[in-house]
């Protein structure tokens, strides 16, 4: 006596659930110009490699006889894979079924999805669409009562953001839970024009008097720069790229170290124009992504967040090899100031390099934090002393090239208080508790305004004082360490990660990441 | 439309209307935090209408520009 049977009625059963929400459905997803589930895990994952958990949970009807009439799966679909070879976990709403809506899935599914990658130390890559929570306002009908609202299995969600790389793809629309699943990850990406993410959609703030289409609401434009999202694509498979690269950089856990990969890039490589990279006009800015792309291996910065807190530019890149976490000031915002957005990308950042045990490498050319009304309606000072909190609470190794202005006490958080860090400067580097612009006519307002002539004596002020503040007179009563040539920073970074590599240690950091 | 991503004040227009600009032309520049900060084309268009003038103080999310890239 065989089991064929029961295996066929298996295979009945797996065959219905791959229908999805059912034709009509499905091809109003590719109308929209959007992929199924099951499509987003074939192209997402290697050929054949998608292990599918609980494929035939769904909804079954039966017969009289207790024969089966029909079944419908779930609308969470989850599973492990392989990406570029390397195992993950994959889970994804069907939006094709109630919208992706949690009162069609099983919410089971959802936990193991999450205990699975958790307790198998695997990257979570989230595919959401939908609200993915508690039902429909029409729910209380179809139960027959009020739902006391929980997350039920948050605390695995909180855990992981702690231990493994969670990856958020938003696309399409995207709201309640399933806005929070989007953003409680390390790295979210969604599609432009096609995805949308907020709290609750437009019909609901309708009704607190504001008419706005999804994408006024919760366009790519609206949540890259309110930093409720990291990247906006053109489409769903550079969403999945963007998933991939962004998994390259780091390890499958906390557990493990990430490698170092061959490199064609010469390790003492200089770079002639650096020497003139750096304006001698203090008020000139300058394109720091070019000198990124420069300093670090050819063709590996993979920039994170570029539309939020703009002052500082965060990615992930690799140097002689090995994967480092880079921040980088940028002068054509603020000057490069840290506003109150910017420190918040630089706790998100630093966090995420301590949590997966990433060296850090920090381009410095901060003139302090923002000043005036706008910056204290924000709360600068605040997210600036949780962002220096989150710096000098680190311990993974740290290199920071001073390359023009530090200054105050956003410009003293390029280091950890006394802890030892790597440091040196580029000869623009100019430092001190305040800038002299503006500060020179208020230190020195009795000396200018007794004198015959005021704005000959404020030039000569300037010009003794500018003699002083030169950065070799700092590195020679040690101050700073050491003034190097910019054509020469490739190498000091390359002997840094070399020097760094070792010194990484694996396992849980003593305060976990918060999304 | 091209929007103010910093707060200061306009010293610069370096554009015209129905002035066709390329990609990575520096249109205007904003003194912010005692630096010059040009605002640059993120691609080719045509400047449409200006919004501001040379000495305004501009908040962050003010109107600059309008800007159509299909003509």
């Amino acid at each position: 006596m065989s089991w064929k049977q029961e295996l066929e009625e298996k295979l009945i059963r797996e065959k219905l659930s791959e229908n999805l929400g059912g034709k009509e459905r499905v091809k109003k997803q590719h109308d929209a110009g959007r992929y199924t589930i099951r499509e987003r895990i074939n192209i997402l994952t290697d050929e054949s490699s998608f292990h599918e958990i609980g494929k035939i949970s769904g909804s079954a009807t039966y017969d009289e006889n207790n024969d089966l009439v029909n079944f419908t799966g779930s609308n969470f679909i989850f599973g492990n894979a392989k990406i570029d070879g390397r195992n993950i976990v994959v889970g994804g709403d069907d939006f094709t079924l109630r919208g992706g809506s949690a009162d069609a899935s099983i919410r089971e599914k959802h936990l193991k999805c999450e205990q699975m990658a958790l307790s198998l130390q695997l990257p979570l890559i989230r595919i959401v669409e939908g609200s993915g929570g508690g039902g429909s306002v029409k729910t209380i009908e179809t139960t027959g009562r009020a739902n006391v609202p929980e997350v039920e299995g948050w605390n695995l969600v909180v855990e992981s953001m702690g231990t493994i790389p969670r990856v958020a793809l938003g696309l399409g629309s995207v709201a309640g839970l399933g806005a929070a699943h989007l953003a409680c990850s390390h790295y979210s990406v969604i599609v432009k024009e096609k995805s949308a993410v907020f709290v609750a959609g437009p019909p609901v703030v309708e009704q607190i008097g504001q008419k706005l289409t999804k994408n006024e609401l919760g366009g790519y434009e609206i949540q890259l720069k309110s930093g409720a999202v990291d990247a906006a694509v053109d489409s769903e498979e550079e969403a999945f790229n963007s998933a991939k690269k962004f998994l390259s950089y780091l390890p499958n856990s906390v557990y493990q170290l990430t490698e170092q990969l061959s490199t064609e890039d010469n390790p003492n490589r200089t770079s002639e124009w650096l020497i003139d990279a750096i304006p001698r006009d203090i008020k000139s800015v300058y394109k720091i992504r070019p000198i990124i792309e420069e300093l670090v291996d050819k063709n590996t910065f993979f920039e994170i967040g570029k539309e939020y807190g703009k002052s500082i530019v965060t990615g992930f890149c690799r140097i002689n090899g090995w994967s480092i976490a880079l921040m980088a000031s940028d002068p054509y915002s603020y000057g490069g100031c840290w506003t109150s957005d910017t420190c918040k990308k630089v706790q998100k950042f630093v966090d995420l390099a301590e949590t997966f045990h990433l060296p850090v490498i920090y381009l410095v050319d901060c003139p302090g934090f923002q000043v005036g009304l706008d910056a204290e309606k924000k709360g600068t000072i605040k997210e600036g002393v949780r962002a220096m909190s989150a710096i000098w609470q680190t311990t993974t190794p740290w290199l920071s090239i001073i390359m023009r202005n530090c200054f105050g006490v956003a410009g003293a958080a390029h280091k950890r208080g006394s802890s030892y860090i790597s440091r040196c400067a580029w000869p623009s580097a100019r430092w001190g508790s305040l800038p002299l612009e503006g500060g020179i006519e208020a230190a020195y307002r009795s000396d200018i305004e007794n004198s015959n002539d005021p704005k000959a004596e404020l030039e000569k002020i300037t010009t003794r004082l500018n003699k002083l503040r030169s950065p070799l007179r700092s590195a020679e009563t040690f101050l700073i360490e050491e003034i190097i040539d910019p054509r020469n920073t490739r190498k000091i970074m390359c002997e840094f990660a070399d020097l760094a590599a070792p010194l990484r240690k694996i396992g849980i950091t003593s305060r976990t990441m918060r999304p | 439309m091209i929007y103010s991503e910093v707060s200061g004040t306009l010293i610069k227009i370096l554009v015209s209307k129905n002035q066709i600009i390329e990609e990575d032309t520096d249109l205007l520049v904003i003194e912010c935090m005692k630096m010059h900060i040009p605002i640059t084309a993120k691609k080719r268009g045509k400047i449409i209408d200006i919004f501001i003038k040379e000495g305004d103080v501009i908040s962050e999310g003010d109107k600059l520009l309008e800007v159509v890239y299909d003509f």
